[in-house]
């Protein structure tokens, strides 16, 4: 099986190395640029950490249902009518009431969008991942409509919201012009301890990982898969939806057409190479972050955009080989 | 009227292709999620090819792509043990990034939308053929059966001498040709290839399959009720409805929310392979 693995890498080192001389570049001066476009300036860094915020967060979002053996594809709708309904929130009342409330109401939107999933799942035995992609489809139209009828703000040409007043937006911990560091990225890394701790400390936390080891084992230990599921379900849920509302009230200000550019689904790579552990979900964030940013500075240098999005494509395939070869290596 | 009909002939025609692709691949027991991915890379190399090779060689170039992402499907989930929705989420990706970057570098923007392609006809009449000969393949024949089996209780299976791998494969190479030709035909439709101009038809297709309990005929039928509602969105935008208008896309979120309501087993029993995932 390790040789299977090196092979895998093998073969996926040759596909980028070769798609970069395809577009006439150096590889080595491409991944210089992928670096120094990430993490070569106060402002790139920023950049990277601005990037790696909402997949931190929706990363975790994407670990909690994982650790209880559930697929959570559904961050991205969940985040984008966390992201709406606490934009309209937010709007209406100024000050920090709106800042808290808009996010308690990103964040029970969210729950409340994972509900059905986590519902079928746990009682129809339906799979979540179709009803996640379905709701997910259903979240971008429906947040589409909202946004280009009812709650756009009609004084703007963009199909965009109003702006949310600046003072329920979240702090600044560092601003110069140019460079910008919210507050949101230490809620993230406090999520993330948080719930490393839960997960190894609490009684709820332990049943929760026993039901993604062994569902059935754990219902003879006498926890009830059905429960566990909806939780699961619903935490993650409403940490999608506070990614969203991070979102609007740290950085964006608003919510528009087209608000999220495919976080959720990065939050799925996020969590799979996180390994077996919530603070995994730090630095496998950080990574995919920077792999955002220094995609946008390979893009100013000829290389299109769309060779990053390969790159977690076959990192997530990777990750997925190595994190199951355990399981299969006895029946393989 | 008419036009409505040929409209929904048009719009279920990918769908119908995919969703047939779905069928010889989650009937087999593997989970695809991928058919997005499959139907975008098709789309894209068919584009590239046509402008070298004309018609036949942007169906051939379509379908080869397609066929490459399936059996990489198959390499990933029976070789590797992947988990099959990790596999189809990270080949909807590769996907996306790969036909992006290769649209790029290797289209040449002096040919533009005038190239000779396949007639869409054809296509059509082979989307409306195909759920048919699946459903008497899967019926009536020794390898159809086998693909059933397989797909129902690969340990079973495998008592009565059957290879699920090897089925599989042949099961995931038939996805790669229906989601091949289901990714040229929306390239022959429109002519150009746009980023991500597949825009959800695999996931749409999906739910049909889902809708149709997982059966030929009714998935064929669900493809053509969406491809209905499409057209009709098409007929209807701007004119109102019920004394409201209806913005356009509560009528494209309603696929989705019906197999939703299909999925909670409001609409008939759960009709899931049993062996859907399974090694």
């Amino acid at each position: 099986m390790i040789w299977r693995l090196i092979a895998m890498v093998v073969g996926a080192c040759a596909i980028l190395v070769g798609a970069v001389l395809v577009a006439h570049q150096s590889p080595v001066e491409s991944l210089h640029t992928l670096i120094h476009g990430s993490l070569g300036s106060p402002a790139a860094i920023a950049g990277t950490l601005r990037e790696a915020t909402p997949l931190l967060i929706c990363g975790l979002a994407v670990f909690i249902a994982l650790r209880a053996g559930l697929f959570n594809i559904g961050v991205e709708g969940q985040l984008l009518v966390g992201a709406c309904t606490c934009a309209v929130v937010a709007i209406r009342l100024p000050g920090v009431p709106g800042m808290i409330l808009g996010v308690v109401a990103g964040m029970v939107a969210g729950a409340l969008w994972a509900l059905p999933a986590g519902l079928i799942k746990a009682y129809r035995n339906g799979h979540e991942v179709i009803t996640t992609i379905m709701l997910n489809n259903v979240a971008i139209f429906i947040t589409s409509a909202l946004v280009a009828g009812p709650i756009k703000d009609k004084t703007q040409a963009d199909t965009a919201t109003a702006y949310v007043a600046a003072s329920s937006r979240m702090p600044w911990l560092y601003r110069t012009p140019t460079v910008e560091v919210n507050f949101s990225l230490v809620l993230g890394i406090l999520l993330a301890i948080g719930m490393a701790l839960w997960l190894k400390r609490t009684v709820a936390g332990y049943e929760l990982q026993a039901v993604g080891a062994n569902r059935v084992a754990a219902r003879f230990a006498g926890v009830s898969p059905q429960k566990v599921t909806m939780l699961a379900m619903t935490i993650s849920g409403a940490l999608g939806g506070l990614a969203g509302a991070v979102q609007v009230l740290a950085y964006e200000g608003r919510f528009y057409d087209g608000f999220s550019p495919g976080y959720g689904f990065d939050a799925l790579g996020v969590a799979l190479l996180a390994g077996g552990s919530a603070y995994g979900v730090l630095p496998s964030s950080l990574l995919f972050g920077m792999l955002s940013k220094g995609g946008t500075a390979l893009q100013i240098d000829g290389v299109p955009k769309g060779i990053t999005t390969v790159v977690l494509g076959m990192l997530i395939l990777i990750a997925a080989a190595i994190r199951y070869r355990k399981v299969t290596t006895t029946d393989a | 009227m008419l036009n409505l009909l040929v409209l929904t002939i048009l719009f279920s025609t990918p769908l119908i292709l995919a969703a047939m692709g779905g069928y010889t691949s989650e009937r087999g027991g593997v989970v695809n999620i991928g058919l997005e991915g499959m139907m975008l890379m098709a789309a894209c190399v068919g584009a590239i090819a046509s402008v070298r090779f004309g018609p036949v060689g942007e169906v051939v170039g379509g379908i080869i792509a397609a066929t490459i992402m399936s059996s990489l499907h198959w390499l990933a989930t029976q070789i590797y043990h992947i988990d099959h929705v990790i596999s189809g989420m990270a080949l909807n990706a590769i996907a996306a990034g790969a036909t992006n970057f290769l649209y790029l570098k290797l289209s040449d923007p002096a040919h533009g939308s005038d190239l000779p392609h396949i007639p869409i006809t054809i296509f059509c009449i082979t989307a409306f053929v195909i759920p048919f000969l699946i459903w008497l393949y899967s019926r009536q024949t020794r390898g159809g059966l086998r693909l059933l089996s397989v797909g129902s209780d690969p340990d079973k299976a495998r008592l009565m001498g059957i290879q699920p791998v090897r089925v599989r494969f042949f099961g995931l190479l038939a996805t790669g040709v229906l989601t091949g030709l289901a990714g040229v035909e929306l390239v022959a439709y429109t002519g150009v290839f746009t980023d991500n101009m597949t825009s959800g038809r695999g996931y749409i297709a999906l739910a049909a399959l889902i809708l149709g309990g997982w059966r030929p005929i009714p998935a064929f039928l669900a493809c053509f009720a969406f491809g209905f509602f499409s057209a009709l969105r098409l007929q209807l935008q701007g004119t109102p409805l019920f004394g409201a208008q209806l913005p356009s896309q509560l009528w494209a979120a309603l696929p989705y929310i019906v197999t939703v309501i299909a999925l909670a087993g409001l609409l008939g029993r759960n009709r899931t392979p049993a062996g859907l995932g399974k090694h």
